[in-house]
């Protein structure tokens, strides 16, 4: 689910886009940290792979057909950075040369798919990918990996203020949750076949199970879960939410809500704080996002 | 094929093609949020940037037609959102989205297709991007077609056996066969890395991409962004004003 841009409303995007810069920094650290760099080609084939896998339709049901997302093989097989960092690769193309999720809204997207859909893919296989349950632990990755990416996508669009009536949310749910059932499937049946051709070939999950990295999943997932139930008790957006708790004064000359009641004259007085606070945020991550990116 | 076409157009030799590719991001990022924040008179608006993008277009002698419709590329998932908004009552947001997604795919393209790629990713790095995750981005895109092409050659020939008629198999046989298919694409990309990495190894790779020439950020360019900013900022703030 790639959001183009004009989906969302301005808070949204640019905190997005504040809180997947850093993010994206600290993954490419990470995994430049864990490899040489053989892992270029390698990352960049996996990505084509992924892109390739899409043209491979898997039956489901009566003629409908579905193909591999892939964040949780890529977790699987390479672990959790270096699939991020593949997973921000193919959203950045997609969105570049194909069309296909916006530029603005590239934030928004990153988070959902390539740091909170790899988080909470790697979760189950990082708990429980060791013993006898490591087949239902990939497929719990498949399924919560594609849930956790479409219910953010979901939340986000809502709290934007795209309008969901009741019926067409629900039919929406439906959808994510056996997209993300096939999604499951396939992921384990590939692993199956992987391991039948090439023994051995799937990455052990660290040894030292690290407490910081299963709470920071766990926290992608609920964040995902919390959105969607956040979002439909606010039918109108972070608008009505604004102006119920009285912050909508303040936050008309910070950041531009989607509010219709605009009177003119902010444009006079609330031009250049907007801006003055804009350019200030996009120079923090922008510092934060030199000091974290940069290796070498 | 779609990259094909990309790839021609982005080899003009425009003004707009001769630009800093830093020169048009800066441009691009501004257009977009100067679309994507505003909120009153999205028609005039709207009609004003659409305005902007065709004498973009046509300054880069880029075929209009085809150029506009590879823009609505975007417009399947807006116009299901975009429906949904008219039923729930609010056809105006419907409206807007359309436009604005719209509008905003048109940009990108236009960049896109007056900027190769990989100057294009060159002048993010040179920006501050990772040049790790660029490095990926750019083997992405080089091998892209390659793996796809291995994957339609396997397509063909799995529908060649078969694979394809209804009733040959049953639905979770051919489940495990597509299974299978992934699984060798997969350990044939893997193989193939590993090849590209030896290859460049043996070609003396550095570590990172020696490009043969830096792209310089002149005068032209710093004119060229300062003037295309500042006046879709007035452009904005006048029809706001106006209208």
């Amino acid at each position: 689910m790639h959001i183009p841009d004009g989906f969302l409303s301005t808070p949204v995007w640019a905190v997005m886009d504040a809180a997947a810069a850093p993010a994206v920094g600290y993954v490419v650290r990470k995994a430049q940290r864990g490899f040489d760099d053989a892992k270029v080609p390698l990352l960049g084939v996996m990505g084509a792979f992924v892109f390739a896998a899409q043209m491979i339709n898997f039956p489901v049901g009566v003629g409908t057909s579905g193909h591999l997302v892939g964040g949780a093989l890529l977790a699987c097989m390479l672990g959790p950075a270096a699939a991020s960092v593949v997973m921000c690769a193919i959203l950045a193309i997609q969105a570049l040369v194909f069309q296909d999720g916006g530029i603005l809204a590239l934030g928004a997207n990153v988070f959902n798919m390539a740091i909170a859909g790899v988080l909470a893919g790697y979760l189950p296989y990082h708990l429980w990918g060791r013993g006898r349950g490591r087949r239902a632990a990939i497929f719990a990755g498949g399924t919560l990996s594609l849930l956790t990416s479409a219910m953010l996508a979901l939340a986000e669009l809502m709290i934007s203020g795209v309008r969901m009536p009741g019926p067409v949310l629900g039919v929406s749910l439906a959808l994510f949750v056996v997209s993300a059932l096939v999604e499951g499937a396939i992921t384990v049946a590939v692993v199956a076949a992987l391991e039948r051709i090439q023994p051995g070939v799937l990455r052990a999950p660290s040894a030292g199970r690290s407490p910081a990295f299963a709470a920071l999943a766990l926290v992608a997932i609920l964040l995902a879960a919390g959105g969607v139930v956040f979002a439909s008790t606010a039918p109108d957006g972070i608008e009505r939410l604004a102006m119920q708790t009285g912050i909508a004064s303040h936050a008309r000359t910070l950041i531009a809500t989607p509010l219709k009641d605009y009177q003119a004259s902010w444009l006079g007085s609330g031009w250049p704080a907007q801006a003055a606070a804009g350019i200030a945020g996009l120079g923090l991550v922008y510092g934060a996002c030199l000091m974290i990116g940069r290796k070498r | 094929m779609h990259h094909v076409t990309l790839d021609q157009w982005s080899r003009g030799g425009s003004a707009l093609h001769r630009r800093d590719p830093r020169a048009k991001i800066a441009t691009l990022i501004g257009f977009l949020v100067v679309l994507g924040t505003a909120h009153r008179d999205l028609a005039w608006l709207g009609a004003a940037l659409f305005a902007i993008l065709l004498a973009g277009l046509w300054s880069a002698r880029l075929p209009l037609g085809p150029a506009l419709a590879r823009a609505g590329a975007v417009l399947p998932f807006t116009a299901v959102f975009a429906g949904i908004s008219w039923l729930a009552g609010d056809p105006a947001r419907g409206a807007a989205l359309v436009m604005k997604s719209y509008l905003s795919a048109l940009a990108v393209l236009l960049v896109v297709s007056t900027t190769p790629l990989p100057l294009l990713l060159r002048g993010m790095e040179m920006t501050g991007a990772p040049r790790f995750l660029l490095m990926v981005a750019q083997f992405l895109y080089r091998y892209l077609f390659v793996i796809s092409e291995e994957a339609q050659h396997m397509r063909k020939a799995a529908a060649a056996r078969g694979a394809t008629v209804q009733g040959m198999a049953g639905n979770s046989a051919r489940f495990k066969a597509a299974a299978g298919a992934l699984a060798v694409l997969f350990a044939r990309s893997y193989a193939r890395a590993e090849d590209i990495h030896r290859a460049m190894l043996s070609r003396g790779f550095p570590g990172y991409f020696r490009p043969l020439s830096a792209p310089q950020f002149g005068r032209a360019d710093s004119l060229f962004v300062t003037f295309l900013v500042i006046s879709l900022i007035v452009i904005r703030i006048f029809i706001e004003k106006v209208a």
